[in-house]
């Protein structure tokens, strides 16, 4: 009987030594939903990250494409509190609204203030609620002027820095419908927003200024919108199709050819500058055009690593997001994938320079992006300032009108 | 003889429980639920539950512009699409029920629209109506409808057009669908006997085609204006609801309540308000639905 009960011993005493160890070394996994990895970067990542960490495994989601349907999965799944992603892939505009819904772990003791500086200001700004920062950026995005260099070189003409000579330029040069002055993103939808904000900002004004108060309906903003409107109605500038128009519209008129002038954001470049593009080596990139005796602003887009608050590998999930954002990590998806990088110092890297010039001007655009108003309820005034700006534009009612609706809307959101 | 255990009732009532229980989880617990939310306040943006607030959700819901002229368009879209499919519908039934080569090829590609995921075929459309590069321009000019390209999506009056073009296109064929199976539970033997008598084509369809097929059109009518009200995908994908608000429907506008504002609670009350408005149109199906059977 003792021989017996010892025997037992034995074995439950050998089982629980081979299985301990076993059970510690079963890797943790943490999830993330993003986009289609369409050339394979991400999973580059992603296996360079679980060879040099053999205790996480990093489960990449792929979702759909449209990013509000991706936003919609997310926050589905924190109401139900579901532990479903550790880590939030994170367009910048979110970031407010889930840092209130209370979906997100504040990062601070990760990822202190004396780090940021390393990053573009832009992006950090954009990742901050309420003094906590959310988001540990990946990708930056802003808002640019493509113009067509051999087009201004023949009519021997310098770039347009202000609103006027943009005009100038686009009339002198243009031959529509087969050659517009400037196509740009006039369909009512979140892109709308990104290009409004453009012209207020270049014009001096904002949509909440400093003192928290809303000041869209004020003189500069009425001015930038009144600017839209006549580059489609007045100067005749910009076909009435840039009314329909989202980015990649926009995109086909100007790499076919058929503008001068284009808004958007820097993936164009890679595109416009493929063997097949008619505007190969034609292009060059420059800051939005401002009103005179003011600065340039670009809208700040861009996407970043946040932590779920429900995530259980709160710790696992930081190592990958701070993985993510290394110098090294964003030079590899720089290459595999075409993002444009958060560190200010790949900016400079000889590499990327190497590999695409442009990068010094593109800086110059990162260095005056600013973020859309920094509130949970940006949703609610992004489709309020589309509905009024879409108005003015089809010119049925006028700027003044639309943007003193818009004021006063946003004023009844920002009080509830 | 006394009986062990259930009785036949009590049997068959156990035999359809998980059949209930499954319509009780899936369809009658989210609409109590969403009663239950539309009095309190749910927003997430400002801070998560904040509890029972009455009748304020829907108190806001009257100052809401942007709900009552989606609501507004809504009832436009619906009021023309619905009749204008059901004349297309009826007239392509018609054709497809009499007898004639290739007419197996025809019905099935009338119902192609249809089995479109419509979400790729409203891309499909917005290429269409491309000012610069869609075909609808290339179209009306060859046959000179037109003289200089338009952009359709651009105003709202064309916007509204493509719309109800692009809506009509696709659902006429499930009109077809509902309206071809009535046509075929109609004898044969009542046409033959018309036949004798030596009926004319319009009074065969005035006595017998359209008098049998009025549950049929009914039914159509109905579901038709239930998915009409809640037309969303293609109108998402095809202006987003613009330009300036002019094709928003209720969907666009719950759903960007909902998800988009994560104000769940005022989401509630405008699902409250749009379910009582269907509540009869729902109604009159379900009546008819069991009169059939």
């Amino acid at each position: 009987m003792k021989r017996c009960l010892l025997s037992i011993l034995l074995v439950l005493a050998l089982v629980s030594a081979f299985s301990i160890p076993m059970w510690a070394a079963e890797p943790v996994t943490i999830s993330i939903l993003m986009g289609p990895d369409n050339t394979g970067g991400w999973h580059q990542v992603i296996s360079d990250f679980e060879k040099a960490n053999p205790d996480i495994k990093v489960n990449l989601i792929e979702g759909p494409s449209a990013t509000n349907t991706r936003e919609d999965m997310y926050a589905t799944s924190f109401m139900a509190k579901e532990s479903t992603y550790d880590l939030v892939y994170m367009d910048i505009i979110w970031v407010p609204k889930f840092a209130a819904a209370g979906w997100l772990l504040p990062l601070d003791k990760w990822f202190p203030k004396t780090q940021w500086k390393l990053f573009l200001p832009g992006d950090i700004n954009g990742s901050i609620y309420n003094g906590h920062i959310y988001r540990s950026p990946v990708q930056s995005d802003a808002g640019m002027l493509y113009y067509r260099k051999d087009l201004l070189a023949q009519a021997g003409m310098t770039p347009p820095r202000t609103f006027g000579e943009l005009v100038q330029i686009s009339q002198k040069l243009q031959k529509p419908p087969g050659l517009w002055g400037f196509v740009w993103q006039g369909k009512q939808y979140e892109g709308l927003v990104c290009d409004f904000l453009e012209y207020v900002w270049g014009s001096g004004g904002d949509v909440i200024n400093k003192s928290n108060e809303v000041v869209l309906d004020q003189a500069p903003a009425v001015e930038a919108l009144q600017y839209m409107v006549d580059l489609i109605n007045k100067y005749k500038v910009s076909p009435a199709d840039v009314l329909t128009f989202q980015e990649e519209e926009s995109r086909r008129v100007f790499q076919d050819g058929h503008a001068v002038f284009h808004r958007n954001w820097p993936y164009v470049w890679t595109l416009a500058n493929m063997p097949d593009s008619p505007v190969k080596d034609k292009i060059g990139i420059i800051p939005m055009v401002h009103k005179p005796g003011y600065k340039s602003a670009a809208t700040q887009g861009g996407w970043g690593i946040g932590i779920s608050a429900f995530s259980k590998h709160p710790n696992e999930a930081w190592k990958f997001a701070s993985y993510v954002s290394s110098y090294e990590t964003q030079k590899k998806l720089h290459f595999l994938n075409g993002i444009i990088p958060t560190r200010q110092a790949l900016f400079s890297d000889p590499d990327i320079l190497k590999e695409s010039p442009h990068y010094p001007d593109l800086y110059k655009v990162q260095l005056g992006a600013r973020p859309r108003p920094v509130t949970p309820r940006y949703g609610e005034i992004s489709d309020v300032i589309q509905r009024e700006v879409s108005a003015a534009l089809i010119q049925k009612i006028s700027a003044q009108d639309a943007l003193k609706n818009a004021a006063q809307a946003i004023r009844d959101i920002l009080k509830r | 003889m006394k009986k062990r255990g259930l009785s036949d009732v009590q049997f068959g009532y156990l035999l359809i429980l998980p059949a209930l229980i499954f319509i009780v989880i899936i369809f009658l617990y989210p609409v109590i639920r969403n009663f239950w939310l539309s009095f309190y306040k749910l927003d997430y943006t400002a801070g998560g539950h904040l509890g029972f607030i009455g009748m304020d959700n829907f108190k806001n819901i009257l100052r809401d512009g942007s709900f009552w002229s989606s609501l507004r368009f809504t009832i436009i879209f619906t009021v023309i699409s619905v009749p204008i499919e059901f004349i297309l519908g009826l007239v392509f039934a018609l054709v497809a029920n009499t007898r004639f080569k290739g007419r197996n090829l025809v019905r099935a590609s009338i119902l192609v629209p249809w089995a479109l995921p419509t979400a790729v075929m409203a891309m499909g459309w917005q290429w269409i109506f491309n000012g610069m590069y869609g075909v609808f321009n290339d179209f009306l000019m060859r046959f000179h409808i037109i003289s200089f390209p338009v952009s359709w999506l651009a105003m709202p009056n064309t916007a509204i057009f493509s719309v109800l073009f692009a809506d009509i296109w696709k659902t006429t064929s499930f009109m077809f669908l509902l309206l071809l199976a009535g046509l075929q539970s109609i004898p044969d033997e009542l046409y033959e006997a018309a036949n004798i008598d030596g009926a004319s084509g319009i009074k065969k369809f005035g006595y017998i085609t359209l008098p049998l097929l009025r549950s049929s059109i009914v039914l159509a009518f109905l579901f038709r204006t239930i998915q009409a009200f809640g037309v969303f995908d293609l109108i998402w994908v095809l202006t987003g609801g613009g330009p300036g608000d002019s094709t928003k429907t209720v969907s666009i506008h719950i759903y960007n309540t909902v998800f988009r504002y994560l104000n769940l609670g005022y989401g509630a009350s405008l699902v409250v308000v749009l379910f009582i408005i269907m509540l009869p149109f729902a109604l009159g199906y379900a009546r008819i639905a069991w009169r059939e059977e």
